[in-house]
């Protein structure tokens, strides 16, 4: 296709399309539709301004009319006010209730932590005693293997006398008082075998 | 009527009406109203109604013609506008979702020269109206102010504001297009 077939081929398109169809134009059809561009652009922009304007107006005095203001009352003023110092009251009340019960708890937790504490600490009478019985027990032992191992009877007796003296209310010297009993027992028991009587008090 | 002359004339007139002559505008639309209806109808598809686009161009030279200091021809400067008030009216019309109406076969039918059209019919000439204007804008611009209004390459680079190496790729681009889609209408013809 050449360069002039394009262009005999568009005109030819372009004669079948057809001749354009328009008004005549002249200064005056100009000059009016000019007007009507200035009518528009002025009205509009006033137009939508003034119904903006109605519209705020509208809108302000239905929220005043809708909402009004409330005429002062003195006796319900003072009715709420009685109210509020009641509740005030209570309210209160019912923190310094609330302030005791928790002092209450908290003298509770520290009571109970000082007895845990306590039952931690031995007691102190009980481990004088338990000394007590120990001394008493070693000193019954040591007259025990006097006696019974070294077959010294009258240190042994003295021990034993020893240890009712020093601990007359301990478990030990009852033992000690037995002991005891049991040489005077022999010694008696000696004596009838050789005819002799012999009769000592006991000084225990 | 040489083209100097009639430049001066242009002058003339656009001296007259900004001196306040209303006739000396009366006498330019009489003078160039068709061709600006033609370039617009060609631009926007063959619509044939195409008042509203005239009327816009010429209200537009009406409100720019005392600003016209005659650097290019007159028939130039009104071609500017209506090139740029059809790509505005094209833009609308997008949007709006117009379909575009081209102009009634029937009514045109035996108005174009019949004796050298051979196979040639309404259909054909419809196809290829279509097809220009299936032609994205720059090449559409350039196609139709070249072979149809039959500017001049300084005038149409005037007009679009582009160098004429320019509107020259876009005119190879639009004819590359357009035989693509339309070679089957030379195939019979040399």
């Amino acid at each position: 296709m050449t360069d002039e077939g394009i262009r005999a081929l568009l005109q030819r398109a372009d004669t079948a399309g057809g001749n354009p169809v328009f008004s005549t134009v002249s200064v005056v059809r100009i000059r009016r539709r000019l007007r009507e561009r200035r009518i528009i652009r002025t009205t509009v922009p006033l137009t939508a301004a003034a119904v903006v304007a109605l519209a705020v107006a509208i809108l302000t005095n239905s929220r005043q009319t809708q909402i009004p203001l409330p005429e002062p009352q003195p006796e319900r003023i003072a009715s709420i006010e009685e109210q509020v110092k009641q509740l005030k009251a209570q309210t209160d009340a019912t923190l310094k209730l609330v302030q005791e019960v928790l002092e209450k708890d908290r003298q509770r937790e520290r009571l109970a932590a000082l007895e845990a504490e306590l039952a931690g600490i031995p007691d102190p009478v009980r481990q004088m005693e338990e000394r007590v019985d120990k001394a008493a027990f070693v000193l019954l032992y040591q007259a025990d293997r006097l006696y019974k191992e070294l077959n010294q009877t009258e240190s042994a007796v003295a021990a034993y006398k020893e240890v009712i003296q020093l601990f007359p209310t301990n478990q030990w010297a009852d033992v000690a008082r037995e002991r005891l009993d049991q040489i005077e027992q022999r010694r008696i028991n000696k004596s009838e075998d050789k005819g002799e009587t012999k009769c000592e008090p006991r000084n225990v | 009527m040489s083209a100097m002359v009639r430049t001066s004339e242009e002058l003339d007139l656009a001296t007259q009406f900004r001196q306040g002559d209303d006739s000396a505008f009366d006498r330019i639309v009489e003078r160039h109203s068709a061709e600006v209806a033609a370039l617009a109808n060609r631009l926007l598809g063959w619509p044939s109604d195409v008042d509203d686009i005239v009327q816009e161009v010429f209200l537009s030279a009406f409100l720019g013609l005392r600003k016209f200091r005659g650097e290019c021809r007159l028939r130039t400067w009104l071609f500017t506008i209506t090139v740029n008030k059809c790509r505005s009216f094209r833009f609308r019309r997008r949007w709006s979702l117009t379909r575009v109406v081209t102009g009634d076969p029937e009514a045109t039918v035996g108005s174009g020269p019949s004796g050298d059209q051979g196979a040639m019919d309404e259909e054909t000439f419809a196809r290829v109206r279509r097809t220009v204007q299936a032609l994205p804008r720059r090449y559409r611009e350039v196609t139709v102010l070249r072979y149809l209004q039959g500017l001049q390459t300084q005038e149409i680079c005037e007009m679009l504001g582009i160098t004429a190496n320019a509107m020259q790729v876009r005119l190879n681009r639009a004819k590359t297009r357009l035989r693509e889609q339309l070679g089957d209408l030379f195939e019979d013809r040399p």
